[in-house]
C-alpha cells in the first residue's frame, strides 16, 4: 500500500481540480468494481458486492482533493496574486514550490532577502495579500502566456521516509484514505461496499453532500487524517494524538458526534485483535462525517484518521505503521458491520 | 558555460560554511581545464592559477565563495533537534522546511511548526525565532543523540532547477553562481594572451567571518583583486532603491571598498561590450570578501562586482543566466590587458 500512496501523494488535486487524481483512482478501482461513476462535483462513487448483498448499506469515504493556492491577479510585471483553497497557515507557505495549472508551470512564493528586512518586519508574518508567486516571467504579457487566472497551485515535493517508519509527503490529507479504500477494493469483501471518493472536502465538505444524498447509506466510516501536535513544548492534553501510536477513533470532534455504538465497535475490534488505537484528545476539526451524518433521514458516521504533523503543509509527515493498521481495523469492520446489516 | 547544467551539480552538494569539502572537490575539478594548476588548500579554499609567463607579472585574484549559508544542531529535545543558523536566515522561511541533515548516510529532516489549534489567531501572525524552532527527523531521543550528534551540519534540501525561460532558482546560488561565472570568465580566456597571472579561488567561510579569503590571499599575495559576490535583486516586497533587476546586468560596486580605476574599467569594458550594467554605490562595507581582500598584507587593488539575486540567503535564491554571462563576459574583458593599465598607475 505505500507504493501506491507514494503515488497518489504525488499527484496533484487542490480542491475543485480533483480530475488528475480522479482519473488515477479510476484506473486503479475500474477492474475490481461493479459499477463506477462521477458525479456532479467530481466526487467517485465506485460499488462493489460483496458475500452478503446489503446493497447501499455500508460507505466507506476519503476525499481526493488536497488543500493549495489559486491564482487571482497577474500584476505588470508578471508576479502571480493568490489565495490559499482550504486552510493553510500562510507560515507554511513562504518561500515554497508550487506548480500551478494545466502546463504545471513552476512557481516560488517569494519574500525578500534578510538584509532587507527590518527587525519589527522580521517579526511579522505577511498577510496573504502581500505574498506573491514568482514564475520567472519578465512582464505581465509572459506571465499570462504560461498561467491564467484560475490556474489552481498545488505544494511540491516528493514523498521520502523519514526516520524511523514515518513518512513524508504533501497531501496525506487525505490520499492515505484513497489509498486504503484501494487496497480494500482489491478484496473479496464480506458485504456491498460503496467506496465514495469525495471531492472538495477541504473548502466545506462540498463532495459529501452529493456523493452521501446519492448512496444514501445507513452506517458510513470515513477515513481520514487528523492533526498530530506532539512536538516538545506542547502541554500534553493539547498534543491531540501522536503518529505510530494506532489509528484515531473519533468520539467527537469540532463538527461531528459520532455514533457511540460505531466508535465502541471500533475500539473493541482495535482492542480485541492487537491493533494500537488512540483518540482525538482535543476537540477540534471536522471532516466530511459532518455532511455524511446530515443526509436525509441521518446516517451513522464513524471516523478512523492517521494522525499527521503538519497537515495542510508542504511537508507532512504520518507513520506507515498507523497506516497499515487503518487498513486492517477497516478490514475487520467491514466483517463486523458484515454481522450486524 | 551551460549554467543549468553546472549550478545544478555545484548547488545540489550540502556544503554550509566551515564543511565546504564537498563542494570543494567538485569545483576544482570543474575549474582545472581552464587553468594550468587546481589545488585545495589547508583551509580548504579552491586555488587555481593561469601564469602568463612573463617575468615580474602582476597577481589578479577572481573570488567567489563556495560555502552556502546553513545550520549547526544544538541539542536534542524529545527526539527533535534544536539548531542554530549558519550564516544570515529570516526565520520567517522555516516553519514547515525540509532540510538535509548532513550525517553519513544524509538525513531529512523537516523544521516542525505548531498546528492552528494551539495558536492564537495573534499568534500566527508572528514569526517564530530560531531558537524556539526545532527539527522533526522521526526518531526518538536516545536514536537522535546516538545518530546526529551535537555539531552536525544541515542545509535546505533543494538544489538549483529552472524558473521559467531566463531564471535559475534554488539554494545555495550565493555564491555558487558566481564561482561558475569565474570558470566561464576563465574558459573564455583559453587560448588568449593575459599580462597577469591569473589567481582564481572558491573561498570557504565567507558566510561567516572571510576566514578563507582572508588566508588565501595571504599565501597567493595578488596585487589586484575583484570579489565575485551577489547582490539583491529586485523583488514586489522589496525596495526598489536598494535592489536591482533580475536581466539588466552586472552590478559595478563604487565606494571605498572598490579601487576606483578598478570600477572605472570595468564601466570602461561594459561600454566597450555595449553591454547593460548597473552601479551599486556602497558607501562601507560591501559584504563581500572584497572588503577583507583589499586590506591583505599592504593592501589589494580591489574591485567587486556582483550579480542580481533575488531573495537571498533562501532555499529560492533566484538569478538571471544573460546576467551570469554577461558578468563572464565582461571578467573576461576585465582580466585581458589589466596588466599593461596597473603598471602605467605604478
Amino acid at each position: 500500500m505505500l507504493d501506491q500512496l507514494k503515488e497518489l501523494c504525488a499527484i496533484n488535486g487542490v480542491s475543485g481540480d480533483e480530475d488528475a487524481v480522479r482519473a488515477f483512482i479510476k484506473e486503479k478501482a475500474e477492474s475490481y468494481a461493479d459499477s463506477i461513476r462521477t458525479d456532479a462535483l467530481g466526487s467517485l462513487i465506485v460499488f462493489k458486492k460483496g458475500k452478503k448483498a446489503t446493497g447501499n448499506k455500508l460507505m466507506l469515504c476519503a476525499h481526493m482533493d488536497e488543500v493549495g493556492v489559486i491564482v487571482t491577479k497577474i500584476t505588470d510585471e508578471g508576479f502571480l496574486k493568490f489565495d490559499f483553497v482550504g486552510g493553510v497557515d500562510r507560515r507554511v507557505a513562504i518561500g515554497k514550490p508550487v506548480v500551478l495549472g494545466e502546463k504545471q508551470v513552476p512557481g516560488i512564493i517569494g519574500l525578500k532577502a534578510i538584509h532587507l528586512v527590518t527587525r519589527d518586519e522580521m517579526k511579522k508574518v505577511p498577510k496573504t495579500d502581500a505574498l506573491y508567486i514568482d514564475i520567472g516571467a519578465k512582464d505581465k504579457e509572459a506571465a499570462e502566456a504560461l498561467v491564467e487566472l484560475g490556474a489552481y497551485g498545488s505544494f511540491v515535493g516528493a514523498p521520502e521516509l523519514l526516520g524511523n517508519g514515518l513518512l513524508k509527503a504533501k497531501a496525506i490529507d487525505d490520499r492515505v484514505g484513497c489509498a486504503v479504500m484501494l487496497e480494500l477494493l482489491k478484496e473479496d469483501l464480506p458485504l456491498d461496499v460503496t467506496f465514495a471518493f469525495t471531492a472538495q472536502e477541504e473548502v466545506g465538505t462540498r463532495g459529501a453532500f452529493g456523493a452521501a444524498f446519492s448512496v444514501t447509506p445507513e452506517i458510513a466510516l470515513v477515513l481520514e487524517t487528523t492533526t498530530a501536535a506532539d512536538l516538545p513544548g506542547v502541554e500534553d492534553h493539547r498534543k491531540v494524538c501522536a503518529p505510530g501510536k494506532g489509528p484515531v477513533i473519533s468520539y467527537m470532534d469540532g463538527a461531528t458526534i459520532y455514533d457511540r455504538s460505531l466508535f465502541e465497535a471500533l475500539r473493541d475490534l482495535a482492542e480485541a485483535n492487537g491493533i494500537p488505537w488512540q483518540t482525538k484528545e482535543y476537540i477540534a476539526g471536522g471532516n466530511d462525517a459532518r455532511t455524511i451524518q446530515r443526509t436525509k433521514a441521518g446516517v451513522r458516521v464513524a471516523a478512523m484518521s492517521a494522525a499527521v504533523r503538519y497537515l495542510h503543509a508542504p511537508a507532512s509527515v504520518g507513520s506507515i505503521s498507523d497506516f497499515d493498521n487503518m487498513l486492517k481495523l477497516t478490514r475487520l469492520f467491514l466483517a463486523h458491520a458484515a454481522q450486524s446489516l | 558555460m551551460n549554467y543549468d547544467n553546472i549550478l545544478a551539480r555545484l548547488c545540489a552538494v550540502g556544503a554550509p560554511s566551515g564543511f565546504e569539502s564537498p563542494v570543494a572537490e567538485i569545483a576544482a575539478e570543474l575549474l582545472r581545464p581552464f587553468l594550468d594548476e587546481v589545488k585545495i588548500d589547508r583551509m580548504g579554499n579552491v586555488v587555481g592559477v593561469r601564469r602568463c609567463g612573463r617575468e615580474n607579472a602582476k597577481k589578479l585574484l577572481l573570488d567567489a565563495h563556495l560555502d552556502e549559508i546553513g545550520f549547526l544542531i544544538t541539542g536534542h529535545e524529545e527526539g527533535f533537534l534544536r539548531f542554530a543558523p549558519l550564516g544570515g536566515v529570516d526565520p520567517r522561511m522555516l516553519p514547515d522546511r525540509e532540510l538535509t541533515i548532513l550525517t553519513e548516510p544524509p538525513m531529512l529532516g523537516v523544521v516542525a511548526c505548531m498546528p492552528p489549534h494551539i495558536q492564537t489567531s495573534e499568534d500566527m501572525g508572528k514569526s517564530q525565532p530560531i531558537k524556539d524552532l526545532f527539527i522533526d527527523v522521526g526518531l526518538t531521543q536516545e536514536e537522535a543523540e546516538q545518530r546526529i550528534p551535537v555539531g552536525t551540519p544541515a542545509v535546505y534540501r533543494t538544489g538549483c532547477s529552472p524558473l521559467g525561460a531566463d531564471l535559475l532558482c534554488g539554494k545555495a546560488l550565493d555564491d555558487r553562481a558566481c564561482f561558475a561565472i569565474l570558470m566561464d570568465a576563465a574558459e573564455r580566456l583559453v587560448g588568449e594572451e593575459l599580462d597577469v597571472d591569473l589567481y582564481v579561488l572558491g573561498s570557504t567561510q565567507e558566510e561567516t567571518h572571510s576566514t578563507g579569503a582572508i588566508t588565501a590571499a595571504y599565501g597567493i599575495v595578488p596585487d589586484l583583486c575583484a570579489a565575485v559576490d551577489v547582490t539583491h535583486g529586485d523583488s514586489p516586497d522589496a525596495s526598489k532603491d536598494k535592489t536591482f533587476p533580475l536581466g539588466g546586468g552586472p552590478v559595478i560596486g563604487v565606494g571605498p571598498n572598490c579601487t576606483r580605476w578598478l570600477s572605472k574599467r570595468l564601466e570602461r569594458k561594459a561600454k566597450e561590450l555595449d553591454m547593460d550594467c548597473q552601479i551599486e554605490v556602497m558607501a562601507g562595507h560591501s559584504g563581500t570578501n572584497g572588503w577583507p581582500l583589499q586590506i591583505s598584507r599592504e593592501g589589494v587593488a580591489t574591485a567587486v562586482l556582483s550579480l542580481p539575486l533575488r531573495y537571498m540567503h533562501t532555499p529560492i535564491e533566484t538569478a538571471h543566466k544573460a546576467d551570469m554571462t554577461n558578468t563572464a563576459k565582461l571578467l573576461a574583458a576585465f582580466v585581458k590587458g589589466i596588466g599593461e593599465e596597473a603598471d602605467s598607475r605604478a
